[in-house]
């Protein structure tokens, strides 16, 4: 599709609603990591502690509870989402506006994403 | 206590002077966390790309603010780096320590070279977080009208292209962005390093416009290969709070200031220091 034919949700107007959740995912993941390093320093808890596992099923609770090792991992799974956000936002810009091969880019996308979290799952913890 | 602030008064040094020198935060905050806190390089390198996440977003927000990165040529090759990022991030958990070790030296020498060797260009990892677009022109031998080169996907390349430029060698940035994933993957680095010269000479792409989508292009990267990480327990949320909340601080403040300040002096100072470390983690490779 040439730029003259795209819609304007497309172009421009899609370029700026990917900087606000850019934006606001970055800014949401930061500040959430800076309230558990306060947690952290109320906790007394050091960066050279022993590393506090992942564990989804847990991470509710934890974050309930103001844990410092809840708040920090929400942070960090905001922060890691925000450019998949991005890109699933821009699948459904795409769509709208009829560019059916960036659909097809964005959706590739999001499935590599897909096959490496359950790469990542499904190989489990590092011994090493 | 004092290891958190310490953690993140280094996080903020390796954003500041990241943003500065254009070297994205990854290149020094992996030597930092192994040499300074004796983090274990994998772990370093799992929290150097949470890191690059939080700059590459924040600055790919304002490039997109400005128009600046090229959406869809970004997207099509971030297809291909998040590929070769799941690559390098089942590839580092088998990798040997050492050899990592080894391969991060070698990185190092060659940005404190590249630091040397370069005149004034604007930096390749990362142009900062407030870093401004402006027109330029592409590569040499890259103009609008130079089709000599075209292959059979010039229908895609031409969509693909911008305004004042054409796309080409979509081939070789296919393959080139496999590469800047996998390399990002294992040594926690954005990549840029890859992505920009390979945009900018082989694709006839404008240099700023291929600094701003290789930013783009790292969070999906990064992230990409963050998910196995985080699933084989290699970034520490402890570790990762400070470091990566110092890092978006010093991006930021980095590149409000890097218009101010005469990197000649800093550049060469930093190459020596690049060097050492990069002395030091060698010796870490040869155990």
């Amino acid at each position: 599709m040439s730029q003259a034919a795209r819609t304007p949700l497309a172009g421009d107007a899609l370029d700026a609603a990917l900087a606000r959740l850019l934006a606001i995912g970055t800014f949401a993941g930061v500040g959430l990591l800076a309230i558990g390093v306060g947690l952290m320093a109320v906790a007394g808890r050091s960066p050279l502690d022993p590393k506090a596992p992942f564990d989804l099923g847990r991470l509710p609770v934890d974050v309930m509870a103001g844990r410092p090792e809840g708040v920090l991992w929400l942070g960090l799974l905001v922060v890691i989402a925000t450019p998949s956000a991005r890109v699933a936002a821009s699948l459904a810009g795409f769509a709208m506006a009829g560019e059916r091969a960036m659909v097809a880019v964005s959706a590739a996308i999001l499935l590599v994403i897909a096959v490496g979290v359950i790469i990542g799952t499904a190989l489990g913890e590092s011994a090493a | 206590m004092i290891v958190g602030l310490a953690m993140l008064g280094a996080g903020a040094g390796a954003g500041l002077f990241g943003s500065l020198l254009g070297l994205g935060g990854g290149t020094l905050i992996v030597p930092l966390l192994t040499l300074g806190f004796g983090l274990p390089l994998r772990d370093a390198v799992g929290v150097s790309l949470v890191a690059v996440i939080v700059t590459s977003s924040a600055s790919a927000s304002v490039f997109l603010q400005r128009h600046a990165a090229n959406l869809r040529l970004g997207m099509t090759l971030e297809l291909f780096t998040a590929t070769g990022a799941i690559v390098g991030g089942i590839v580092a958990f088998a990798l040997d320590v050492r050899l990592l070790a080894g391969l991060f030296a070698a990185l190092l020498v060659y940005v404190g070279l590249s630091m040397v060797l370069r005149r004034g260009a604007p930096p390749a990892e990362a142009e900062g977080i407030a870093a401004a677009a402006d027109d330029d022109p592409p590569a040499a031998g890259a103009a609008l009208d130079d089709t000599a080169r075209e292959g059979p996907g010039q229908g895609v390349a031409a969509r693909l292209s911008g305004p004042g430029y054409r796309v080409h060698r979509l081939g070789a940035g296919v393959a080139g962005s496999v590469f800047a994933g996998v390399v990002s993957a294992l040594l926690g680095i954005g990549g840029g390093t890859v992505k920009v010269p390979l945009m900018h000479l082989a694709m006839g792409v404008p240099l700023r416009v291929a600094t701003a989508t290789s930013n783009l292009m790292m969070g999906v990267t990064a992230s990409a290969s963050a998910v196995i990480y985080l699933l084989r327990g290699g970034i520490d949320p402890y570790v990762a709070g400070p470091t990566a909340i110092g890092v978006f601080v010093g991006a930021s403040i980095g590149s409000r200031v890097v218009h101010r300040i005469d990197l000649r002096v800093l550049r060469l100072l930093f190459t020596v220091v690049l060097l050492y470390t990069a002395f030091q983690m060698a010796r870490k490779a040869l155990g």
